[in-house]
């Protein structure tokens, strides 16, 4: 019964969106009353509470394994502890695309509901905005019903969770993620009423800043937590593999960050203005477009959901028909945009439009890199694998230019250029302090990758100049933007770390027998397997090792398991790490061979908590953002 | 700004739109057909642990699943084949177009649920069973192929397709 209640809710939510839309083709532009636009916000907001509602009961039939309706049954289990059976709800399509819609709404209610009365661009986004939402909801109801019932008679159990999003981490991390890409739906519907409103000297930017940063926060927490949880839980020895679906969450993120500095110099100068309108555009199609990728199947992926073609025409059908309306609104206004100033060269402005070019030609390779192995395969039947080499060689410099830019705009004027030679002996020292600890590291290193140590210096480059702009703005007391300073330190940090990571660290396979040890280098003096357990737990078994190793003189105990799950016949690696600050200890275990022996694999992995601790500088760096502007 | 480039905006998203949506309404390679039935092909390889191959598993019914260590989709489909290995059926690997060391590796890491993977780096059985690439599967009869899937096998397609097919093989047997 309370399954049909939250089954008529979200229909109920879906009619009250369609009135809204109803209602205001017929007086949007006919003489306008205010009671017709208090009517239809109202609507508008309740539809919203209604699918909060629908949410929420089905929490509740989740919580209370209601294995009537076929999703719960298929992705929940009366064992599970009420935490997982919450988030069962999101580990397939369906329910995961309810979430998605919750979070559409939530945004959505939340920015109409900040908007004045008198706004003139209110009635415009909350338009847009109804048209995105019902457009997914009728998606949801149409072709992925969560609600679906089995008849006659329910099963008695759920068929369990996949044992490997049994982590707390994944709990967090797709709603994390979902909040962020759906977030730019706000940019994207005040734009587009923007455009369509057509005053262009109305200064939008204010309104939607703190929301696009906010938005920004939970994209790049949430793919930072994807990255630490494929790392530490899934025993996968790496942080990122371009796999399509991580390529389709970085493509908004790169947009987002150019739209993040276009909007600042749009609301600066008003100048770039046009690109910033088009950047906010993007993001959401991209978000859009990855919804799409993950969704329809067209790709095989870990995180690919189940294939199912009328879903994707649906998607692609339905994203398509709202960006090409921004978009042609966007092309229809071009003219009118162009700003009467002009780019002064050598300017701020000038740099950040560089970059700019360069994040979209980041993007541009990466949606190559997504789409051309499909269409080859379309072509003639051959399937290819684009990885981690290709993106290597195209973003490596790709980063250095990015970093030389950001280091020069770093000294460069808003509005006004500067010599060239002025701007050269100011960055002389960068340079120089950068190539010379480059030179160490390749000294003391003595591995050679041109990649990698492109990637090093670009970090150094950008460190270096933040770091000797924060000490002469210390010692002078003149003004810098400390939530920029932050973030920039982040993305230097990044790139060093990444870099580092990639020349440092290796692998060894280790073959040993129980009782035996093992020399492996110089680092690693001692290995040596100290026993074997077999424990049996709840709904699984459990094969645990204990390894004992000396690792620069310091001796460690490491117990890697291996548990098989009873429910799915899944076998998960519980990976043994041990963590210094520079490097990682990550070893897993193997299988039994014939002859008795057991196999080990062990990863020395380097600057692994730089990496994360990287995103959290660039996340506090937007949050000082954020949080200066409140005070001012 | 000229006419040409603003179209460009609308024109550049419509033909990705156009492309995917084709891809799309294409991608139907993994629906399978009516099969004749054939023989399997003779082959001289070894098996991942470079022993001699057991023969009579291709006798009664058995699968054979075409995977790699390079290869995503057998990742996705692997906890299927674990479950499917257990209570249902027996499994054969064709290890293709791998190093021997990565397969092994993969497979330590994973769980191994084949009886033995056959190995052929250079795609020789492969070639001669028609595989196009991992991963595919192949189910077996008394040394026959009696039914083909390309792509990821998954529960519907185990369901739908291989499940009628086996019962139609052994009911013709007894």
């Amino acid at each position: 019964m309370i399954g049909e209640i939250a089954h008529f809710l979200a229909l109920a939510s879906a009619l009250g969106l369609i009135l809204v839309l109803i209602f205001n083709a017929f007086f949007y532009s006919a003489d306008r009353h205010a009671n017709q636009d208090i009517l239809s916000y109202k609507l508008f907001h309740q539809s919203c509470l209604l699918i909060f509602i629908s949410f929420g009961l089905y929490i509740y039939l989740a919580i209370t394994d209601d294995f009537s309706i076929s999703y719960i049954a298929n992705h929940s289990n009366s064992q599970l502890p009420i935490f997982y059976k919450i988030t069962s709800i999101w580990s397939a399509h369906e329910g995961s695309m309810f979430l998605w819609i919750v979070f559409l709404t939530l945004w959505s209610t939340l920015f109409i509901n900040s908007l004045s009365f008198q706004h003139q661009l209110k009635k415009g986004t909350m338009l847009m905005l109804t048209i995105i939402i019902l457009g997914f909801l009728l998606f949801l109801l149409i072709t992925s019903n969560p609600f679906e019932r089995i008849l006659p008679f329910g099963v008695l159990e759920g068929a369990d969770i996949n044992p490997v999003l049994q982590d707390p981490a994944l709990a967090i991390h797709p709603p994390l993620l979902y909040l962020g890409y759906v977030g730019f739906v706000i940019s994207f519907s005040f734009i587009t009423a923007y455009l369509f409103h057509g005053d262009i000297h109305y200064p939008w930017e204010k309104d939607i800043k703190n929301w696009s940063f906010i938005a920004w926060i939970f994209l790049t927490v949430g793919i930072t937590l994807g990255s630490w949880w494929a790392y530490y839980e899934l025993g996968w020895g790496g942080y990122w593999f371009w796999d399509p679906v991580e390529n389709v969450a970085l493509m908004p993120w790169l947009a987002a960050t150019a739209f993040m500095h276009s909007l600042f110099a749009s609301s600066k100068s008003n100048i770039l203005k046009t690109w910033t309108l088009f950047l906010g555009i993007l993001i959401f199609a991209l978000s859009l477009f990855g919804a799409f990728i993950v969704r329809s199947g067209i790709i095989d992926s870990v995180h690919s959901f189940a294939n199912d073609p009328q879903r994707g025409l649906y998607l692609l059908g339905f994203s398509g028909f709202i960006t090409l309306i921004s978009l042609g609104i966007f092309a229809y206004r071009l003219p009118n945009m162009q700003s009467s100033k002009l780019i002064v060269t050598g300017s701020k402005e000038s740099f950040l439009s560089m970059n700019n070019i360069l994040m979209l030609t980041a993007i541009f390779s990466i949606f190559l890199g997504v789409t051309y192995p499909l269409i080859l395969e379309f072509i003639n039947g051959d399937k290819v694998s684009i990885g981690p080499p290709y993106y290597n060689a195209i973003f490596a410099p790709l980063i250095l230019m990015t970093s030389i830019f950001i280091m020069i705009s770093l000294e460069a004027l808003w509005q006004r250029g500067m010599q060239a030679r002025t701007l050269l002996i100011a960055v002389t020292p960068t340079f120089a302090i950068s190539s010379l600890i480059l030179y160490f590291i390749w000294y003391f290193v003595q591995v050679f990758s041109l990649l990698a140590y492109i990637g090093i210096y670009s970090g150094l480059l950008i460190i270096i100049s933040y770091l000797l702009k924060g000490a002469i703005s210390l010692k002078n007391k003149t003004y810098i933007n400390k939530g920029s300073f932050v973030a920039h330190l982040g993305l230097g940090l990044l790139f060093f770390a990444v870099s580092m990571n990639s020349i440092l660290s290796y692998q060894k396979n280790i073959n040993l027998f129980l009782g035996e040890q093992q020399f492996i280098n110089n680092s690693i003096s001692e290995f040596k397997f100290l026993d074997l357990q077999n424990i049996k737990a709840s709904n699984h078994d459990v094969v645990s090792a204990e390894i004992f190793i000396v690792h620069d003189g310091q001796p460690i105990f490491l117990n890697p398991e291996k548990r098989k799950y009873f429910a799915r016949g899944q076998i998960t690696s519980e990976t043994a790490i041990h963590a210094s600050i520079l490097k990682d200890t990550y070893l897993t275990i193997g299988d039994q061979l014939d002859d008795g022996s057991w196999t080990f694999s062990l990863q020395i992995n380097y600057f692994i908590k730089w990496i994360w601790f990287s995103s959290a500088l660039m996340v506090t760096g937007i949050l000082m953002t954020i949080f200066k502007k409140k005070i001012s | 700004m000229r006419v040409i480039y603003r179209s460009l905006i609308i024109l550049l998203p419509l033909i990705v739109l156009i492309t995917y949506g084709t891809i799309l309404i294409t991608d139907q390679d993994d629906a399978l057909v009516y099969f004749e039935p054939k023989e399997f092909p003779q082959f001289d390889l070894q098996d991942l642990e470079d022993r001699e191959i057991d023969l009579a598993a291709f006798n009664g019914i058995s699968l054979l699943n075409v995977w790699a260590s390079w290869c995503i989709t057998c990742l996705v489909e692997h906890p299927l084949l674990t479950q499917l290995s257990k209570n249902e059926i027996t499994l054969i690997g064709l290890n293709y177009k791998d190093s021997q060391v990565k397969a092994k590796q993969w497979l330590g890491k994973r769980g191994d649920p084949y009886i033995f993977s056959i190995y052929d780096p250079r795609g020789d059985l492969a070639f001669d069973l028609g595989v196009t690439g991992a991963p595919e599967t192949f189910l077996i009869f008394n040394q026959q192929i009696i039914g083909h899937i390309q792509g990821e096998l998954n529960q519907e397609k185990w369901q739908s397709t291989l499940v009628p097919l086996i019962n139609a093989a052994t009911m013709g047997n007894q």
